[in-house]
Parts: C-alpha cells; sequence; structure tokens
C-alpha cells in the first residue's frame, strides 16, 4: 500500500528533530502521486480541449494531445450549432429545463419533508424516514421500466413531464434535509415564535428557511447534477428528438456518425461534450463550499 | 398546542410525488413480473399469469448470470481499488498545508466527477480508439482497449476515472471536520504521524468509507451508460450488465413481465450486498 509506505517514510524523515516536530509528515512520494492522480484526472479533459481545433480527418492524422488550428474551432462550433436545424440548442435548453424543474421540485420537497421529520413528533416518523431511505437502493432500471408504462397509460410518453416528475423525488435530498434542520434550527426558536404567535407556515417560510439556505443549495446542486446526467430515463420515456437531453443527444450523433460511416463529426461531438459539461464546472467552482458541506454531512452521520 | 396534522402538511407534496414515482412503479414493476407472454396458434402472444415463472426463469439465465458475475468482480476490484486510492489522496490532501496547492489538487481530482456518465463513455470511446487513442500514439502500439480481453477493465476504468475524486471529496470533508484538538492530543501523547493516521484518521474515516462504499456498490449496480454508448464502437457483449442486458432484451421483444422480473432480482441484490457490506463494516469496529 502506497499510502503506508509514504507515511512511513514521512515518521523516518521526521525522526531526528524530534525537538520540533512537523505537524504533519508530507514526502516527495505523497506528492508524486497526487501529481499522477492529477495528470490522470486532466489528460482526458486536456484531450477535449486539442480535439476542438480539429477538423475530423486531422483526428487520426495529429498528435492527440496537442492543438491544430483555430480555424477549425470555429467551424466545429458552426456546425454544433447549426446541424439538423441547430438541435443542439434545443438539447441544451432541454436539459436546463429537466435539470431546473428537478433541482427547485426536489429541493422545495426535500425541505419540506425534512422539516416534518427533523421538527415533529408523529407516529410512525422513524420507521417511515427509514423506509424512503432504504428506497436508494432500489436500481433506476427497477423504476424507469414501470415508469415508461405508467406514463403511457396516461399519455404522457414523449412530454417534457416523462422526464420533470420522476425527478422530483430525491430520498438523499432528504436526508440530507432533516440534518440539515437538525443541526441549522433550534426547537427552541420554534417555541419561541409560536409563543409569539406565529403560525406554522410563518415558521416554516419565514423564520426556517433562511437559516438551512446551505442545505437548500445543496440539495438544489444534487438534483442539478443528477438530472443533467440522466440519461436512462431520458432514453426510456422520450423518443422526439426535440425533447432529447444533452446526453441523450450527443449520444445519438455519436452512434449515427458511428454507424452511417459518412461525414463523421466526431470533433464536433468532442466539443458539443465539453459545452455540456461546462454549466457544471461552474456551478461546482462557485458553490463549491455547498457541495463539500453536503458531503462532509451526510458522511458523518452515516 | 401543536396540531397534529402539521408534519402530514410538510410531508404531503413529498409523500405525493414519493408514491406516485416510486410505490407506484415498484409495485408495478412486482405485479409485470408475475406476467408471462403466451403465444398459441398463429395469434399474437398474450400476457398471462405465469405465477413465479419470470423469477425461475431469471435464475436459469446464464446471460444474465453472467452479468451479475461482471458486477461481483467489479465489486471486488474496481470498488476497493477506486477507496483505497480515493482514502491515499484524501490522507494527503488533509495533510496539505499550501491553501492554494490544496484547492488546486482538490479541483483537479473532482472535474471527472462534474462530465456525465454518457459524456465520459464518449470521450473515453475516442480514447480507446486503436487508430487514434493517444496512448497508443506515444507508445507505437495498436492496443485495443474495447477487445473482449480488456473490455470489463476499460469500462473499469471509465468508472474510476469519474468516481475517484468525488469519494476523496466525500472523505477528505470528513477528516476536515475532525476538531484539531483531536490530532493536538495525539501528538501531546507522542503518536507517530503514520500511528495517527492508523488509530486516529481511520477510524474517523469510517462512516465517510460506509457511505461511499455504500453507494458504489448501488452505482455499480446499475452501470449502463458507459457500456451502452461503447457498443456502436466495439464489441460489447449485451449483457456486460444486467443493465444493459434488461434494456436490451425488454427493447428487443417488448417482454415487459420478464424485464420487471429481472429488475427486481436487481433490486435485492443491492440490497443483500449493501446490507453485506454494512454489516461487514460496522461489525469490525
Amino acid at each position: 500500500m502506497t499510502a503506508t509506505q509514504g507515511f512511513q517514510e514521512a515518521k523516518i524523515s521526521t525522526a531526528p528533530t524530534r525537538q520540533k516536530p512537523r505537524r504533519e509528515g508530507f514526502s516527495l512520494l505523497q506528492f508524486a502521486l497526487l501529481l499522477l492522480f492529477c495528470v490522470y484526472s486532466l489528460l482526458p479533459l486536456w484531450w477535449v480541449i486539442t480535439t476542438m481545433t480539429k477538423d475530423n480527418s486531422q483526428l487520426y492524422s495529429t498528435f492527440g494531445l496537442w492543438f491544430s488550428s483555430p480555424s477549425h474551432f470555429v467551424d466545429n462550433l458552426r456546425t454544433l450549432f447549426t446541424r439538423d436545424d441547430g438541435i443542439f440548442v434545443r438539447w441544451l435548453i432541454n436539459s436546463i429545463i429537466y435539470a431546473g424543474a428537478s433541482a427547485v421540485g426536489s429541493m422545495l420537497f426535500a425541505a419540506m419533508g425534512g422539516y416534518a421529520f427533523s421538527k415533529f413528533n408523529f407516529r410512525g416518523r422513524d420507521s417511515l424516514f427509514n423506509a424512503i431511505l432504504a428506497t436508494i437502493m432500489v436500481p433506476s432500471t427497477a423504476l424507469a421500466l414501470p415508469i415508461f408504462l405508467l406514463m403511457q397509460n396516461i399519455g404522457l410518453i414523449n412530454t417534457y413531464w416523462a422526464v420533470i416528475l420522476p425527478g422530483l423525488v430525491n430520498p438523499f435530498g432528504l436526508y440530507l434535509m432533516r440534518l440539515f434542520w437538525d443541526a441549522g434550527f433550534p426547537t427552541e426558536l420554534m417555541d419561541a415564535a409560536r409563543v409569539d404567535g406565529a403560525s406554522e407556515s410563518k415558521i416554516f417560510w419565514q423564520l426556517g428557511l433562511p437559516l438551512v439556505s446551505g442545505g437548500l443549495v445543496t440539495v438544489a446542486l444534487f438534483s442539478f447534477v443528477g438530472a443533467w446526467n440522466n440519461f436512462f430515463l431520458p432514453l426510456v420515456v422520450v423518443n422526439k428528438d426535440t425533447l432529447f437531453p444533452l446526453t441523450l443527444g450527443l449520444s445519438v450523433w455519436n452512434q449515427t456518425s458511428v454507424s452511417s460511416g459518412q461525414d463523421p463529426i466526431y470533433t464536433v461531438i468532442v466539443l458539443g461534450a465539453l459545452i455540456s459539461i461546462l454549466p457544471l464546472i461552474i456551478a461546482f467552482l462557485s458553490l463549491g463550499r455547498y457541495w463539500q458541506g453536503g458531503l462532509a454531512s451526510g458522511a458523518v452521520k452515516g | 398546542m401543536r396540531n397534529r396534522a402539521t408534519p402530514w402538511f410538510f410531508l404531503t407534496p413529498f409523500l405525493l410525488a414519493f408514491t406516485a414515482f416510486f410505490i407506484t412503479p415498484v409495485g408495478y414493476a412486482l405485479y409485470l413480473s408475475l406476467f408471462i407472454k403466451k403465444r398459441s396458434g398463429f395469434g399474437p402472444a398474450k400476457n398471462v399469469f405465469g405465477g413465479l415463472t419470470n423469477y425461475v426463469r431469471a435464475f436459469q439465465d446464464s446471460d444474465f448470470l453472467h452479468s451479475l458475475l461482471n458486477i461481483l468482480l467489479f465489486l471486488v476490484i474496481q470498488v476497493p481499488l477506486m477507496l483505497l486510492v480515493a482514502t491515499t489522496l484524501a490522507l494527503i490532501l488533509d495533510s496539505v498545508k499550501n491553501g492554494f496547492a490544496q484547492r488546486f489538487f482538490r479541483t483537479a481530482f473532482y472535474l471527472p466527477y462534474t462530465v456525465p456518465g454518457v459524456i465520459a463513455g464518449l470521450l473515453w470511446g475516442y480514447l480507446y480508439s486503436k487508430n487514434l487513442s493517444p496512448l497508443n500514439q506515444i507508445t507505437g502500439l495498436k492496443t485495443d482497449f474495447l477487445s473482449s480481453g480488456i473490455l470489463l477493465f476499460s469500462i473499469g476504468n471509465i468508472v474510476t476515472w469519474t468516481w475517484t475524486g468525488y469519494n476523496m471529496i466525500t472523505l477528505y470533508a470528513a477528516l476536515q471536520n475532525v476538531p484539531p484538538d483531536i490530532y493536538e492530543a495525539a501528538r501531546i501523547d507522542g503518536a507517530s504521524n503514520w500511528n495517527v493516521t492508523r488509530y486516529v484518521k481511520l477510524p474517523l474515516l469510517r462512516p465517510a468509507l460506509t457511505l461511499t462504499g455504500i453507494f458504489s456498490v448501488i452505482g455499480t449496480m446499475q452501470i449502463f451508460s458507459e457500456p451502452f454508448v461503447l457498443r456502436p464502437l466495439g464489441y460489447v457483449p449485451d449483457n456486460i450488465t444486467p443493465n444493459t442486458y434488461l434494456y436490451l432484451a425488454v427493447a428487443r421483444d417488448g417482454n415487459f413481465g420478464y424485464g420487471a422480473a429481472l429488475a427486481i432480482v436487481m433490486a435485492l441484490f443491492t440490497f443483500i450486498l449493501s446490507g453485506f457490506f454494512l454489516r461487514n463494516v460496522r461489525g469490525e469496529a
């Protein structure tokens, strides 16, 4: 185990200077490991950036990890946004609709539900909570298949609703919100507000929610990412290309490029892939402290 | 006095959505799984009640069992390896004192997680291509990463690339939440770096490891997008994972009853594996 070696090495190296021990050992080996994994994580993304500047034949003829020409980048960009009557823009908007609705909806539902579990004692509370949490283990396929048939029965197949509605349920979000309510909104504050005559809905909306805003952002972010990345559900419930999210659209483009063999647009797809992940990168870079907080609170109690 | 109905008022939206898109589909799947397609004479196949026939068929379906075996291989090799690397990186990163370096590595490790599984599959599909893989360009070899011998490892690599950083951040966040005086106390008692790691940090990581482990088990059971987008590029068998097998089987012959039974077997499998995992992790303490 490399970590073990690293830490043992660090121990030996600090041994002679017992008087003034370094707080934590940090060896060259550890730094090398960080660097190595950094390269592994970033290299495919670097390849994406260099590939944007190539046309399809250069994909094979030039070195994969270096740039080609800015003019090809412009060509790729033009093809991406104009091909099939600019359907890529439609996919982008669809992804934003699906992920946005899931983020707002599941955040609200989880906030309200988590509040009930955190602040009220009612019969069957704990068993209900555990039952909901256990459903995290149900594979999405087990749901998508019957959801397809149910949607078909009520005529929602090939509509936005078919993707949006199932995305409103986020049991893990409910679990996180309960933790945030436990920690962020003291029961004494609630009782004091009741004594002052505040209504239950005022206590929730005006007094409570602002105190758990960190949790709201966390749950919204997780739901957004989950819906943005979702592939299986849209694959099953929509087959009109005007309703595709980015994930489904790009994979269909790729499939036709491979199978038809003529006029493949791989470098355009790669550019599309990069554009499809940009919103998530921006969200994570700007809201980083929320997801880390969310992961930490989930992990501490988990 | 508070009203007894108040908590139920707050629970209603979630429970309604949960019932409609969780309980109902699961119940419907259970119901569907009891029906088999039967053909009599020349007419179209009819759905008739078949009891547990579909389940018996699932456990005799060698293609399906093979896909479960692939998943077991993932659980034995890919998941432990990924969590080992994630834990190692989290421990190292926790001891980096330079704020900029820490932020830089954290972000770099995390970036792959922002790539949706399908997109990751697409990108690696190109990187695996015999004719344009940079790895082949550098080494001068013509490795086919999608040939049957190493296909499973190639898919494992995509999953590892996407999820190691995510797991690392969870573990790292748990380490950062530890009050510094615990380390201080250990130091005063004369504990070495290695001892602090082994006897203080690792036990503190247990809940986070349990969480990442459970989510890895659940996620592994559901691998679909990566092999699915690799299919046009090379020879990827239909039953590479249970999910691809189920989807392709239903898409091909529309046998929803059998598909539902497979989905339920998978759900039970996930429950058993997660329970097994939980018991072993918790029991060790």
